[in-house]
């Protein structure tokens, strides 16, 4: 079991023309945010740390990765349309402001994962600031 | 015996008569309803299923049915499986696709929340919208209303579509099922 090892999640030619912080002009502290907590399963990029070479932690954390990566990837968001950019910055809220997200298992281990009050708070007013996420009427969203 | 087998014919040539009527109002109604924005041939792309299996969910949401809410988007997805977009032209089916791909993701999430109403109602919120969306870019042979309801989302307020006039919230269900208006009709 310890021999299977699929590849990592990791992107070494690190492009970042669709990441999320080029879709918005989002705040330095809101990137921080998400780049702590929520990058790791849901980016191009994991930072795996030593336990990840053993098996069966393996196979756990690929599987929140892969889904992680499925429902949201911060890294590709500028290529999502508009309409499901929007359903997504309204799934982040939500996910937040529930405590549904990020997910128990990793902040258990990830102590600076944990987001306080104020940290959520911080997102989700930056959230709502988006014109109230009316998609075709998104004033912020950068040019091409 | 005379008695049932003449109940019987008269009963045939009442269901085969009240068929013919429909029919003729079917082909009637299918002249008249053509909406302008549609270029679409109507035999090989059409919406209804997608719209059917929306109002069913929508229906179970009026009911506080956390389950059939569930089916409802399960077979949602299924149904944007089998869609033909093939005689679209390339813009028809760039706006297809752009809708048809958000509501799958809703459809999914609320497939997959059996049991958690409050998570299905907020992704009832999107989906509404794109159906919404889909109805206004390629029209509905049935008639359907666009409702209102101001405190759904947190207060911000979500459209719901429905087919028949009287209002039944869909976000609030029992707990408040006539609170909604209708706004705009298809």
């Amino acid at each position: 079991m310890q021999f299977y090892r699929p590849a990592r999640n990791i992107r070494l030619e690190q492009d970042y023309t669709a990441d999320f912080s080029k879709t918005y002009p989002v705040p330095k502290n809101v990137v921080s945010i998400l780049r702590t907590s929520c990058y790791d399963c849901h980016s191009n990029n994991t930072n795996y740390p030593w336990y990840s070479n053993i098996q069966p932690v393996r196979f756990y954390m690929d599987s929140h990765i892969n889904e992680g990566k499925e429902e949201l990837n911060f890294n590709e968001f500028r290529t999502y349309s508009k309409r499901k950019q929007n359903s997504k910055l309204k799934a982040i809220s939500k996910e937040i402001k529930g405590d549904d997200m990020p997910l128990a298992s990793y902040t258990l281990i990830h102590k600076n994962a944990i987001l306080s009050n104020n940290q959520k708070q911080e997102v989700i007013n930056w959230i709502n600031t988006l014109e109230n996420n009316e998609y075709p009427n998104n004033k912020q969203i950068l040019q091409n | 015996m005379k008695k049932i087998i003449l109940s019987a014919i008269v009963m045939s040539f009442v269901l085969v008569s009240c068929n013919q009527k429909n029919k003729q109002e079917e082909t009637v109604n299918a002249s008249t309803n053509t909406p302008e924005t549609v270029k679409v041939n109507p035999n090989s792309f059409s919406i209804k299923e997608i719209v059917t299996d929306y109002l069913s969910l929508k229906n179970a949401l009026t009911k506080d049915d956390s389950n059939a809410t569930a089916d409802a988007g399960k077979a949602m997805v299924t149904t944007l499986g089998k869609i033909d977009m093939k005689k679209l032209s390339g813009a028809q089916m760039k706006t297809y696709m752009d809708i048809a791909d958000d509501l799958k993701e809703h459809a999914e999430h609320i497939g997959d929340n059996a049991g958690n109403i409050a998570h299905q109602r907020e992704h009832f919120v999107l989906m509404s919208k794109d159906i919404n969306d889909l109805v206004a870019t390629f029209g509905t042979d049935q008639k359907l209303y666009q409702d209102f309801c101001p405190m759904a989302d947190e207060g911000k307020g979500a459209i719901w579509i429905s087919e028949v006039k009287d209002i039944k919230n869909p976000y609030y269900g029992s707990e408040m099922l006539t609170c909604g208006s209708v706004r705009k009709e298809f």
